[in-house]
């Protein structure tokens, strides 16, 4: 699976023009993530100081992967990103059980911008590989995700250093592109 | 600050960091470029292996740094052969964070090899333009001239 066959999946869209926007603390393993999807090395990632932005194109279709460093001192830069968004991918480091609250609280107030309302979010609780990971269910409980009721929501876990359970993940992305409550 | 003032502010915080061509389908590397590629009046050479003609797919991935913050950065790439343009693609970014290292990755599916010209014919004849803007204002151009080797 890599972002050439999402893009012949979405061809669908009645928009030219999908774009994705992938968010979550630092060293969630977003860039990992997105590195997966297009089958490169994966060893020597370091932390992202900007965004990172995937782009394929075929046939006039368009799909735009944006990746947005999640350190908190560009946080407050994701909202210049969110326009446009037609689904949000939030990663979460399910090993770093400290830092739980802290992802709680910055996917609670993604929901909450109107720029994002409506869209539609996929969550990928990652680092499944790792022993001491949660499951998708615990953290699930623990964000409250049932309580999202304004938009398609899904967890999802997956390990981007494996692969594993990603294009899953990316199957559901594919399926909600057009899901925007208007 | 006037214009020009920001113009050149823009500039001398501006650096291409590097260029890589990968094989968009097994993710390799196939040609990376580390030298400053966007120091201007200059065209590079690259020297690409010619099996990336036989790729399904190629990716083209930029990185590029800026000290100053833009608010909508922009860039138009062009493909020459020969002088005349085959290809062109432009991408918006919008907004670029201060003190920001950023890559663009653009994955583009090949010809079907009916319609493929050979190494012999593009060698030392394909330049890739790459114009950096923030608005209408030209940050930096950069064109990088293929050999397949």
């Amino acid at each position: 699976m890599g972002l050439l066959s999402i893009l012949r999946k979405l061809k669908s869209a009645p928009d030219q023009e999908v774009r994705i926007l992938l968010l979550g603390l630092d060293n969630a393993g977003k860039t990992t993530l997105l590195k997966q999807l297009a089958s490169e090395d994966i060893s020597h990632i370091t932390p992202t100081q900007g965004f990172n932005i995937k782009s394929v194109q075929s046939q006039g279709f368009k799909l735009n992967v944006w990746d947005i460093g999640g350190q908190r001192k560009i946080r407050p830069y994701w909202r210049n990103y969110f326009e446009n968004t037609d689904v949000l991918i939030y990663v979460i480091d399910s090993a770093d059980r400290k830092r739980f609250e802290e992802t709680g609280q910055e996917l609670a107030e993604l929901l909450d911008e109107e720029k994002l309302s409506g869209v539609p979010v996929l969550i990928f609780a990652n680092k499944q590989d790792l022993l001491t990971a949660a499951p998708a269910s615990e953290i699930a409980e623990g964000l409250n995700l049932h309580t999202i009721r304004d938009r398609v929501w899904q967890i999802q876990s997956c390990s981007a250093l494996t692969g594993e359970g990603v294009q899953d993940g990316m199957n559901w992305v594919c399926k909600n592109v057009n899901a925007k409550k208007k | 600050m006037s214009n020009s003032e920001r113009a050149k502010k823009i500039m001398e915080g501006f650096k291409l960091n590097s260029m890589i061509l990968r094989d968009g389908e097994t993710g390799k590397t196939m040609w990376q470029g580390a030298e400053d590629l966007s120091f201007p009046g200059v065209e590079h050479e690259a020297r690409v292996p010619k099996k990336i003609l036989k790729c399904k797919s190629v990716s083209r991935e930029i990185n590029f740094a800026s000290e100053e913050e833009m608010e909508n950065f922009r860039l138009e790439q062009k493909v020459y052969f020969k002088g005349q343009c085959l290809e062109e693609w432009s991408f918006e970014f919008g907004f670029v964070m201060p003190n920001s290292v950023n890559t663009w990755q653009s994955m583009i599916e090949a010809a079907p090899e009916s319609q493929m010209m050979p190494a012999n014919v593009l060698t030392g004849n394909v330049i890739i333009e790459t114009k950096f803007y923030d608005a209408d204002l030209l940050v930096s151009t950069s064109r990088v001239r293929l050999f397949y080797v």
